[in-house]
């Protein structure tokens, strides 16, 4: 047990209660910042006393991607598409949160029969990551606003990079980079579509995008 | 040609292209410089594919890059797919010329098709499970804004739809690759060539299985996303119809291909640790048969071309799918297919994009009479929906028929029966439509059309002979090339 790394992950933990209960796109993402401040942190956490300079380099960009690049570029993006705050979520606040708690119980049960957490430094690990995944698929299936499913997507990213690094013990720096760059890619690319949807429609309700089907 | 300078020239022409693609010129250059750029690009990719073809697999950059029967013949595809929509485009794109703020819209075209271009290269060409990884995700956002070339509202609506579905497919399949990779933790596996696939092919006795499966129901999920399997396609109709023609013939033609490329790669490692019995291709044997079925169902219901074209298009996915699925003879058939289809699609989407262009609908209703009003596109438009509705000489027929058999070989009766069910419901829907679009003469008749110039003759000629020279008789080189794309396929061997 590394007293660092359960708390980083409680604080995770902590952030996907807070984004499942705030109506506030803006601070939905901050949230996600401090979420990429702490997924960034996790691998040194995880590497103990001696700490690769490799690791070491890779984190800092991380955490300054996750918790300094993207939340800029998302907030810009908020500004111009003049959208501050969601009325009417599809999922109440109150239920989402209690979808979220469901959520934990069921990624500690689903760790318990799965053969990960044996292997990793905390037990809380993976089932974190699983919470975390689960929250952001929930945030981008409940939630109106084309940022809200950005802001989702996120999470499940960062959902994903944790489960990563529990269960494996490196990837390669080449794909690490490659992935960061199609991370960032894809923020950038959100951004424009969001900015060209609130011009052409007035809104960016993502609900309300719905004329073609069958 | 040795590997690596043959490998790195096909990576390097298009990457260096999308960028030149950016320089201010005329929108008149910037199309010649798309049509001649993706020919020089295809150029590229012929020593590599000759080389293959020859000689067998080869490999550069420490193993990180490789090309065998399997991703050669896929790169074969993407030759056979982008080099006519580049040429489409050129006379898709005439018609707007003078529109204002064209020049700008054409330049971030070609940079984005350069893009995806390198992108898609980029997965054929990764022997790295991670970097296909990053290809296909790249694919996903370079073509986003492809989609909505032309800004309208249902465009952006569908390139939105797209990016999110396909990014969270993506994002599910990597998930799949970590399990993959933490499959290895015990083969001894140094980390840097842990996702390999050649060392992991080698290593498979000493895979995880459990965490192969595991990661292999991710991956198929994923990139099944992306590759627009049943039912994870809701994505494919809306971006196949709002795109440009020749951008929903590399998404129908290419882009899905290279998805399910990806699950083709890792289907032998699934099958290996579940002791060849079958369990990862019934996967797949399901999931083709979901995806003809539902496919099949949407295909009577559609009024509008493009998308009657789309729903096809989840179909014969579906058809390869199975054909993978059965194994054998159905490998074999299910690549023939992926190539047929790929001459026979694109050109479905050439024709009613241009007939679309010149009626100024989409609409099949009002398309009525194509073949005389608009003679070599309303022509092309017919027997493209012929061939790939399997109408015998075609190549699909051929390949349709081979997979029926691969399925009666192996006493699945109820796997040929569903097959030619949804194949008869599909045959109906869309046969229905294709009379009355060629020979209905009450529909009013179209504002006549500029006069179809040689290029247009031999971009519809061209695919037509060839797939109907390859229903006649697949030449006995071609037969042996696939037969060795098969046998990655089915049993791995690197």
């Amino acid at each position: 047990m590394n007293p660092f790394t359960d708390t980083l992950l409680v604080v995770l933990l902590l952030t996907c209660f807070l984004l499942l209960g705030t109506s506030r796109l803006a601070a939905g993402v901050r949230l996600t910042a401090a979420q990429g401040l702490m997924v960034g942190l996790l691998p040194l956490a995880l590497e103990g006393s001696t700490i690769p300079l490799r690791i070491a380099l890779l984190a800092g960009l991380i955490a300054f991607l996750k918790a300094g690049v993207f939340p800029w570029m998302l907030l810009r993006t908020l500004r111009v598409s003049r959208t501050t705050r969601v009325t009417h979520p599809l999922v109440g606040y109150g239920t989402s949160m209690l979808i979220g708690v469901l959520a934990v119980g069921a990624a500690f049960w689903l760790d318990a029969r799965l053969p990960f957490s044996s292997e990793t430094e905390s037990k809380l690990v993976v089932p974190v990551a699983f919470s975390v995944m689960a929250t952001g698929l929930f945030l981008m299936i409940g939630r109106r606003t084309a940022l809200d499913q950005v802001i989702g997507y996120l999470t499940l990213e960062n959902g994903i990079y944790t489960f990563g690094l529990a269960i494996v013990s490196g990837i390669p720096v080449l794909v690490e980079l490659g992935v960061l760059m199609d991370l960032f890619v894809a923020i950038f690319v959100m951004g424009i579509a969001i900015y060209r949807i609130s011009r052409e429609f007035d809104h960016i309700d993502a609900t309300q995008l719905n004329t073609l089907k069958g | 040609m040795p590997p690596a300078p043959c490998l790195y020239l096909a990576l390097l022409i298009p990457a260096l292209l999308a960028l030149a693609a950016l320089v201010h010129q005329p929108p008149r250059a910037t199309l010649r410089l798309l049509t001649l750029g993706t020919t020089a690009a295809v150029l590229g990719l012929v020593p590599a594919i000759a080389t293959v073809w020859s000689h067998g697999a080869m490999t550069a950059a420490d193993g990180w890059l490789r090309l065998d029967a399997l991703s050669a013949l896929h790169l074969l595809i993407l030759a056979v797919v982008f080099l006519p929509a580049a040429c489409h485009a050129n006379l898709y794109f005439r018609a707007e010329l003078d529109h204002a703020g064209f020049s700008r819209t054409i330049r971030r075209f070609a940079a984005l098709w350069f893009g995806s271009l390198a992108a898609m290269i980029l997965v054929l060409l990764s022997n790295n499970l991670g970097m296909m990884w990053v290809g296909i995700e790249a694919t996903t956002l370079l073509t986003a804004f492809l989609i909505c070339t032309h800004l309208t509202p249902d465009a952006l609506e569908a390139m939105w739809k797209y990016l999110l579905m396909c990014s969270v497919g993506v994002a599910v399949a990597f998930t799949g690759i970590l399990l993959i990779a933490a499959a290895t933790a015990h083969t001894g596996l140094p980390l840097t060539s842990a996702l390999l696939w050649t060392s992991l092919i080698e290593a498979q006795q000493r895979l995880d299985p459990s965490l192969v499966k595991a990661g292999f129901l991710f991956l198929v999920v994923g990139f099944g996303t992306k590759a627009g399997l049943a039912p994870m396609h809701n994505w494919l109709p809306d971006a196949h119809s709002q795109a440009p023609a020749p951008v929903s013939a590399v998404f129908s033609g290419c882009l899905l291909n290279s998805a399910l490329y990806c699950i083709l790669r890792v289907l032998p490692l699934a099958e290996h640790v579940s002791g060849h019995a079958g369990w990862a291709r019934e996967v797949l044997v399901a999931l083709g048969l979901v995806s003809m079925t539902v496919a099949a169902i949407f295909i009577l219901a559609q009024r509008d071309i493009k998308r009657l074209l789309a729903y096809s298009s989840v179909e014969h996915i579906g058809i390869m799918a199975l054909g993978a699925g059965l194994g054998g003879l159905g490998v074999f058939a299910a690549l023939l297919h992926a190539l047929g289809h790929a001459l026979a699609k694109p050109l479905g989407f050439f024709c009613a994009g241009t007939v679309g262009q010149i009626y100024g609908t989409h609409e099949m209703k009002r398309l009525g009479g194509v073949t005389r009003h608009v003679p070599v596109w309303g022509i092309g438009l017919i027997l493209a929906l012929l061939v790939l509705i399997g109408v015998a000489p075609g190549a699909l027929f051929l390949s349709e028929l081979l997979m029926l058999k691969a399925a009666v070989d192996q006493h699945a009766y109820w796997i040929a029966a569903l097959f030619l069910a949804a194949l008869a419901v599909a045959f109906i829907g869309v046969l229905r439509r294709t009379i009355a679009m060629g020979w209905d003469a009450s529909a009013p008749p179209p504002a006549p059309p500029p006069r179809a110039g040689l290029a247009a003759r031999l971009l519809v000629g061209i695919p037509l002979l060839l797939l109907l020279a390859l229903g006649l008789c697949v030449p006995a080189g071609l037969a042996d090339f696939l037969r060795q794309a098969a046998a990655i396929v089915a049993g791995g061997q690197p």
